[in-house]
């Protein structure tokens, strides 16, 4: 009887806990598609005029053009470096091995904040004061440890038989690592990629010191609206990026599974 | 940046070291790819240049005496910011409401992250993709984005206050964003998979036989969960404990948008100092304490639990 009682009362709260975790978002959605310009829960009467409105709101298309072009630039930059870092490691048998996979959890244990304002710091004592430049060398820290994570997971999967076997057959290191190796752990590689371009694209914590009035990315455009305005439109162009997002983590919860992005090993 | 040329570079250069002497000596018997080490170093150099220097040099700059509008590092060390921060009570109390909403934010994901973590870990295979995207997807979308969803929620207006408007339990809406609550909901709701994710690694660790041992001795569901499974997880619970716990502390976004005007937190100041008044020096030195603090709380907590993880096994 209480063993029955434990178990429903363990499941009212685990369902609880996802709608938890599902209002915001759900709500969003919801109210992009209100009418009045005033926000209220349920919306009165219902329209598509914000996602309009949101459209032609030249600080959110051009925010989401820096943002997509930071992310690229990041993640096209951070990918040959994270991958060639994972294959080192994963390869190596060096004494310095613990210290360089310390050295990548760097900038995951840093703050956000605290990166950004290191590098506003450290890039004015040199006289960098441009804010692309900040915002891609900030973004590369962003997408890089995710890249070097899920490569380090697809290779932990990888059978040492097959490497041996090419090297058995007379393959040089150079024909193992690029006809073996690299196809076989494409799919961490990709994961890690879109995972990281995603993380660059929403980040906020890493940029706000490093954008300038004239290059803004998209999260911190829809935060400095929200501050002094608060119709749906930031609920349309948030709804927006909620569905682009969702559609990308289904596919690669599909192909490579989320899980593994974040729980290292 | 110079990252391209010295990645090309190591390739190369690795490259020719290895492969060149097992392509022209025959299968001469080395270890594969021994010095690949090296593969590794562009990508060092990269969280060296970018990270580690540019961090140790705003530390120096806080041992600098304070000039608003200047910013850069003189050879005159002096501890003068750091005594003005330890002798107002202003900025004690703001660091004391830092680790306050923090420990808070800490205890609950903790609570509720096992919960949920024992639930994905009990649950049918096949629902347990989509169950990690409900759980992961606060993740996903902009920490902007979900503030904005808890303002819709918990607004005037919001979903909350008019349920409970319409059935009547109140007739004035209740105020519930911008205060210390709203801010611990919103932590929360964006930490929450954070905790999730590591406890359920260690939970996927477990033997499937140990819990039905419990089980065969007579032990109930809760009893086998509170008393073999969570000890068990006890791993995956602590690593998910220091990350939430130093993300809280140096969380921006959210106290920002969500907190009431004393729910302030030591971010808020160092933006202020970055940003509006610049005052690097003493923005630096608020980055350094925030840093030093969450380094020393987190290492008491793996400090402590380490602690009693060695005298429960004494105990066995």
């Amino acid at each position: 009887m209480t063993d029955a009682l434990q178990a429903w009362s363990f499941k009212i709260l685990v369902w609880a806990l996802y709608v938890f975790l599902l209002a915001p978002l759900v709500c969003i959605i919801v109210v992009s598609f209100n009418y009045e310009p005033i926000q209220s829960f349920p919306p009165a009467s219902w329209s598509l005029r914000w996602y309009g409105e949101a459209l032609r709101n030249t600080g959110f298309t051009h925010g989401t053009l820096v943002s997509a072009m930071v992310a690229l630039c990041a993640t096209l930059a951070a990918t040959p470096l994270g991958v060639l870092a994972a294959i080192g490691l994963w390869s190596s048998r060096s004494r310095f091995k613990p210290a360089i996979e310390a050295l990548f959890l760097a900038p995951i244990v840093v703050p956000g904040l605290v990166t950004g304002i290191s590098l506003l710091v450290a890039l004015a004592a040199i006289e960098v004061r441009v804010a692309p430049v900040r915002l891609f060398v900030g973004h590369v820290l962003i997408v890089m440890p995710y890249v070097i994570r899920t490569t380090l997971a697809s290779l932990a999967q990888l059978d040492p038989a097959l490497k041996e076997a090419a090297e058995t057959l007379g393959a040089s290191n150079r024909q193992v690592l690029m006809k073996i190796i690299l196809p076989l752990i494409r799919p961490g590689i990709v994961a890690g990629m879109i995972f990281g371009f995603i993380l660059s694209f929403d980040d906020v914590n890493v940029s706000l010191f490093l954008v300038d009035a004239r290059t803004t990315t998209l999260p911190i455009a829809v935060m400095s609206y929200l501050q002094y305005s608060f119709d749906p439109s930031v609920a349309a162009i948030s709804s927006l990026l909620i569905a682009v997002t969702f559609i990308i983590t289904i596919a690669l919860e599909r192909s490579f599974g989320l899980k593994r992005l974040f729980a290292g090993n | 940046m110079a990252g391209g040329a010295d990645l090309e570079g190591t390739l190369e250069m690795t490259s020719a070291a290895t492969a060149g002497p097992s392509s022209k000596a025959g299968p001469r018997r080395t270890p594969p790819l021994q010095s690949s080490a090296a593969l590794a170093i562009p990508a060092c150099i990269v969280v060296v240049a970018a990270l580690l220097v540019p961090l140790a040099y705003v530390l120096l700059l806080s041992l600098n005496r304070s000039a608003p509008g200047v910013v850069d590092l003189n050879g005159s060390f002096t501890l003068a910011n750091y005594t003005r921060f330890l002798s107002s009570s202003f900025y004690l109390r703001v660091l004391g409401k830092t680790v306050y909403l923090a420990a808070m934010t800490t205890a609950l994901c903790a609570t509720f992250g096992s919960i949920l973590a024992l639930a994905i870990w009990r649950a049918p295979a096949r629902f347990r993709g989509l169950i990690i995207i409900v759980v992961i997807s606060p993740l996903l979308v902009s920490i902007v984005t979900r503030t904005f969803g808890w303002m819709i929620v918990l607004g005037d207006n919001g979903l909350i206050n008019t349920t409970l408007m319409t059935l009547g339990v109140i007739r004035t809406p209740l105020h519930l964003m911008f205060t210390d609550g709203a801010v611990i909901v919103g932590l929360l709701h964006v930490f929450l998979p954070l905790m999730v994710l590591p406890i359920l690694t260690a939970l996927d660790r477990i033997d499937p036989n140990v819990p039905q041992a419990a089980n065969t001795l007579g032990a109930g569901r809760f009893t086998t969960a509170t008393q073999v499974i969570l000890p068990l997880a006890t791993p995956g619970l602590v690593s998910g404990i220091t990350i939430v716990f130093s993300l809280a502390m140096s969380s921006y976004i959210t106290p920002a948008l969500m907190g009431g005007p004393d729910s302030g937190m030591i971010t808020t100041l160092i933006y202020q100092q970055f940003v509006v008044t610049f005052n690097w020096q003493f923005g630096a030195v608020l980055v350094a304490i925030l840093l030093a603090v969450s380094l020393m709380l987190v290492g008491a907590i793996l400090f402590e639990t380490g602690r009693r993880t060695r005298k429960w096994m004494v105990r066995r």
